[in-house]
């Protein structure tokens, strides 16, 4: 009798389980794409491709990645802390 | 006994550890640098970082990541270049010239300086081209194609678009305009694009036209 509990216990134990990770799965992508959707565009916009923004699939140094790389290269797109119009200086 | 109130302090913010201090840190410059390059405070983006560490948590930091992307920034604004005197062009139309643009507002004082302006570079092929801009006309052309009218500048290189661009003279200042050719027209490095509106490249030095480099200069 106690062996036939034992075994409903870790069949329902495994059951809560997997429907515990498959939850936190669901909730991971989810959340990707909040940040992806956004971080794509980002991306275009500035010139670079949009697929830059799939770094974010890289847990933990992901997202510093794509920041480094918009903080830190020349946007092809222009910027503005490099504004097309040179002021102040003549040739 | 530094280092305890330090990690105290730290706790307060939420920060785990070395590393969580060192990112937080990192994201915000970051953070910082991207939003100025779009033309924003650069406030606002360490703001949007340092905002993780408070009670909200991460939802608002994410909301004003969406409101970034989407929102115009005033990188894109065409204001800059209506205010230092050249009246925005109209995009092509299809037609073998764009249409001439309005006429364009007189520069806020007068110059002494009435020198033209002279463009000279090389050619993938190893020609020379030097397109004199001497001010008789308004607006000239910069093209591929033969020169058909006086306002035309040619630069026969196979990526410079047919036309290209639009170099505008309003007094003594000299305005481009690039006209969505696929090849590109850079000023000083800086990806110049049609939604820009014509820019003031007076205190300019390069222009690259497609592939080809042209050092601007006064004649």
């Amino acid at each position: 009798m106690t062996w036939t509990w034992l075994a409903v216990l870790l069949g329902l134990g495994s059951f809560a389980m997997a429907a515990t990770m498959t939850i936190v799965l669901i909730g991971y992508l989810l959340m990707l794409l909040v940040l992806i959707i956004p971080t794509w565009r980002i991306c275009t916009r500035a010139g670079f491709s949009g697929a830059l923004s799939l770094f974010h699939l890289v847990p933990l140094i992901g997202p510093f990645i794509v920041m480094a790389v918009l903080a830190f290269s020349a946007w092809p797109n222009g910027e503005a802390a490099r504004p097309l119009i040179s002021q102040g200086r003549r040739s | 006994m530094m280092g305890v109130e330090i990690a105290a302090l730290m706790g307060f913010f939420g920060l785990t550890g070395a590393f969580a201090l060192v990112g937080t840190v990192l994201a915000g410059w970051m953070a910082w640098r991207i939003v100025e390059k779009a033309g924003l405070p650069g406030w606002a983006g360490l703001g949007a970082i340092l905002l993780t560490l408070t009670g909200i948590g991460s939802i608002v930091p994410l909301v004003l990541l969406w409101v970034f992307a989407f929102m115009r920034w005033p990188r894109d604004e065409p204001a800059a270049g209506t205010a230092a005197g050249f009246a925005p062009a109209g995009r092509p139309t299809g037609g073998p010239h764009p249409p001439t643009p309005a006429a364009l507002a007189a520069p806020a004082m007068a110059l002494a300086d009435r020198r033209g302006w002279q463009l000279t570079g090389t050619l993938a092929g190893g020609g020379m081209v030097a397109l004199a801009i001497d001010g008789t006309s308004g607006s000239y052309v910069i093209t591929g194609a033969p020169a058909a009218q006086a306002s035309d500048l040619s630069v026969p290189d196979p990526s410079v678009g047919k036309p290209h661009a639009r170099l505008l003279m309003a007094g003594t200042r000299l305005g481009l305009e690039d006209l969505g050719s696929p090849g590109g027209t850079f000023i000083d490095g800086a990806r110049l694009l049609p939604e820009h509106g014509p820019r003031d490249i007076s205190g300019a030095r390069a222009i690259r036209i497609g592939s080809v480099e042209l050092v601007l200069s006064r004649t």
